[in-house]
């Protein structure tokens, strides 16, 4: 499909075509959200990917919460044909004449990218000037967000260093304590990626840090003007970040595709090539499928979110849990393993008229819970309780949706496996839960086996969808010395009162997780 | 602790029948400003057990003027809805403890947070 289309107008309307990033099993969220709330017109999925043109506010856009990066698009195009036999002097005019194009699409490019980054600046200082609330904790910096301010995200993306990607199996216990690394680094990572996988994770400690280096980075902002849209379209600075995947990576490596590039785009338009600071940005994805050229809109991805400290499970998967959840208003929800927040905090954000409710085992997590909840401003309606998921303190049927993220590790609080407590935990939820109401839980794949086992075991309606549903479920399962302890479970579960027989499956989802996968179910609670 | 989570609390110590309304018993209370959002606290009213609510302001002596029983028409009554949004999320149990009405059994509540864990006994 090829597609040059940067600017529109319709009318009084100006659209804007963008692409964002999304991580696997995120891409059905992030089309169904960009349609949503921004009225997305020719929406296009590409693997890892979502393009789509909007007219709305760049503030909207930003607030997009399935999405992982947001970016300008420059150009979408047929994939740039080469075998391996090519000459490095033949690859190099092959990539200039397929990837650079004519000199008034990039100023145009360039010219639409300025106009935004006015645009996110100017809302940007209307929330500090409206803002009275002042710095309430050190650390948080001076945006808050607020109902009418939810466009100051940008300000404290622009201004956090810490980055963290990647989870590891082992590291995901229940503290779910995340690697960090810089983000100026991850934007030189060459590697070949499809779906990006970042989070923030902030200690007390790192916030104050962050805000020392903040304020000062803040003034050097503003002197580079690094957030001030370009005086002028020449004498631009830019850096080049390729990413190549698929059989054209062995004709020509990202960073000959970026020499190429960069050494092209200094000729036609008199740009600087900048790799330590530059003004703008010029992300390259090429793969066997197609090119395509942008510019990033915000530094930090917006998978970021400026209202959460220290998160848990990636605000992308706990925004779209929250989501198959279906909240209305006035409805009750609950995580009965909150951890520190992060489902019921994207939940909250998103369905104003709900209340929540998480539970935890863990003071530790607790604390960190209410720090995030403050953070946020939610404590009107996210508010916490220290008990069991095995033994929940609320009465049957009093609950409209629960919602949770079942620790994938080994090691459960009372150091007894999770395996073993899966079936109480599921029947406490379903206890809760009103006729009608959803379960939305976040499983490793060995969990869902047990999970799909256990529930057609119990089941004693027509089977039929389910059948399916759990013998797939057994397909996509790890083989390993587990299974065995599994249906081990499963015989002497058989034998308790097991009483989760009015969950209906409504879906099942595969997401990534970082380095390991995750399956979203969906259940509905039937009459008995 | 706000008066709308008490609201959904229940005592769950094994044998336990009526372990409805907890009984509040607060040594630090405090009454903080909370955004108030008149369509939130008007979709909660008719989840709420109202009775308990009542007899829980009453229990803290933040009843104030709040009715024993709902008016009629109080999706209309911004002053009703302020009240109810003071009540329900704005006064809050910062240390102190529920008590099963049953059982006598007593969940601390520390920081904020009630902890209804049970001893391995109770369950």
């Amino acid at each position: 499909m090829f597609s040059n289309i940067i600017t529109e107008t319709r009318g009084e309307d100006t659209m804007v075509r963008y692409y964002c990033t999304a991580g696997n099993g995120m891409q059905s969220f992030l089309v169904e959200e960009v349609k949503k709330k921004l009225a997305a017109r020719d929406v296009h999925q590409i693997p890892g990917k979502v393009l789509f043109s909007s007219s709305a506010t760049i503030q909207r856009v930003c607030d997009l919460k399935a999405a992982e990066r947001l970016f300008l698009l420059l150009k979408q195009d047929s994939p740039v044909g080469m075998s391996t036999h090519t000459s490095p002097a033949k690859t190099a005019s092959v990539l200039r004449s397929r990837l650079l194009g004519d000199r008034r699409q990039w100023l145009s490019a360039v010219m639409t990218w300025s106009r935004l980054q006015r645009e996110l600046a100017a809302s940007r200082s209307a929330v500090t000037t409206s803002n009275t609330h002042g710095v309430r904790e050190k650390g948080r910096g001076s945006e808050r967000q607020s109902d009418e301010g939810k466009k100051c995200h940008q300000e404290s993306r622009k201004r956090s260093h810490s980055f963290t990607a990647e989870e590891s199996d082992e590291k995901r216990q229940r503290g779910r304590e995340q690697i960090r690394r810089h983000a100026l680094e991850l934007e030189k990572d060459d590697d070949v990626k499809e779906s990006e996988e970042v989070c923030a994770n902030y200690s007390k400690k790192d916030l104050e840090q962050n805000v020392e280096s903040c304020s000062k980075n803040m003034k050097n902002m503003d002197d580079l003007g690094e957030d001030a849209p370009l005086e002028s379209v020449e004498n631009v600075s830019f850096r080049i970040n390729c990413k190549c995947s698929g059989s054209l990576s062995r004709c020509a490596g990202a960073q000959e595709v970026s020499k190429v590039m960069g050494a092209g785009l200094s000729k036609l338009l008199g740009w600087k090539a900048d790799l330590k600071n530059p003004k703008l940005e010029i992300s390259v994805f090429l793969s066997d499928d197609y090119c395509l050229l942008g510019i990033p809109l915000t530094r930090l991805p917006l998978a970021n979110r400026s209202y959460i400290k220290s998160t848990g499970l990636r605000s992308t998967i706990a925004w779209a849990m929250a989501s198959l959840a279906q909240i209305q208003p006035g409805f009750r929800v609950v995580d009965p393993m909150c951890g520190v927040g992060t489902i019921l905090i994207e939940a909250a954000n998103e369905h104003k008229a709900a209340c929540f409710l998480g539970v935890d085992i863990d003071d530790g997590q607790l604390q960190k819970a209410d720090e995030n909840i403050a953070f946020a401003e939610l404590q009107g309606r996210v508010h916490l309780l220290k008990a069991s998921s095995k033994a929940l303190p609320l009465p049957s049927a009093s609950v409209d949706a629960v919602v949770c993220d079942l620790p994938f590790g080994r090691k459960f609080s009372t150091r007894v496996n999770m395996a073993d407590n899966l079936p109480l935990i599921l029947s406490e939820m379903e206890r809760v839960l009103c006729v009608g109401g959803t379960l939305v839980v976040l499983l490793s794949p060995q969990l869902s086996c047990l999970l799909k086992k256990l529930l057609s075991h119990t089941h004693s309606g027509p089977k039929g969808n389910k059948e399916d549903e759990s013998q797939t479920g057994i397909k996509n399962c790890l083989v390993s010395s587990s299974e065995q302890q599994i249906s081990q479970i499963q015989s002497s579960s058989s034998q308790e009162a097991l009483t989760i027989s009015s969950l209906r499956h409504q879906t099942t989802l595969r997401v990534s997780l970082g380095a390991i996968d995750g399956l979203i179910h969906k259940y509905i609670k039937t009459p008995d | 602790m706000k008066l709308l989570t008490h609201n959904m609390l229940t005592s769950h110590v094994k044998g336990v029948t009526k372990g409805y309304p907890l009984l509040i018993k607060a040594t630090e209370v405090k009454v903080n400003e909370v955004e108030f959002n008149p369509k939130f606290v008007c979709r909660m009213i008719p989840k709420l057990e109202w009775s308990t609510l009542v007899q829980a302001a009453d229990q803290l002596g933040h009843r104030e003027e709040l009715p024993g029983e709902l008016v009629p028409d109080y999706e209309k009554n911004g002053d009703f809805l302020k009240k109810v949004h003071r009540v329900l999320l704005e006064v809050e149990v910062i240390e102190g403890c529920l008590q099963c009405p049953e059982s006598g059994r007593e969940f601390p509540i520390s920081k904020g947070i009630p902890n209804m864990l049970l001893n391995e006994d109770e369950a």
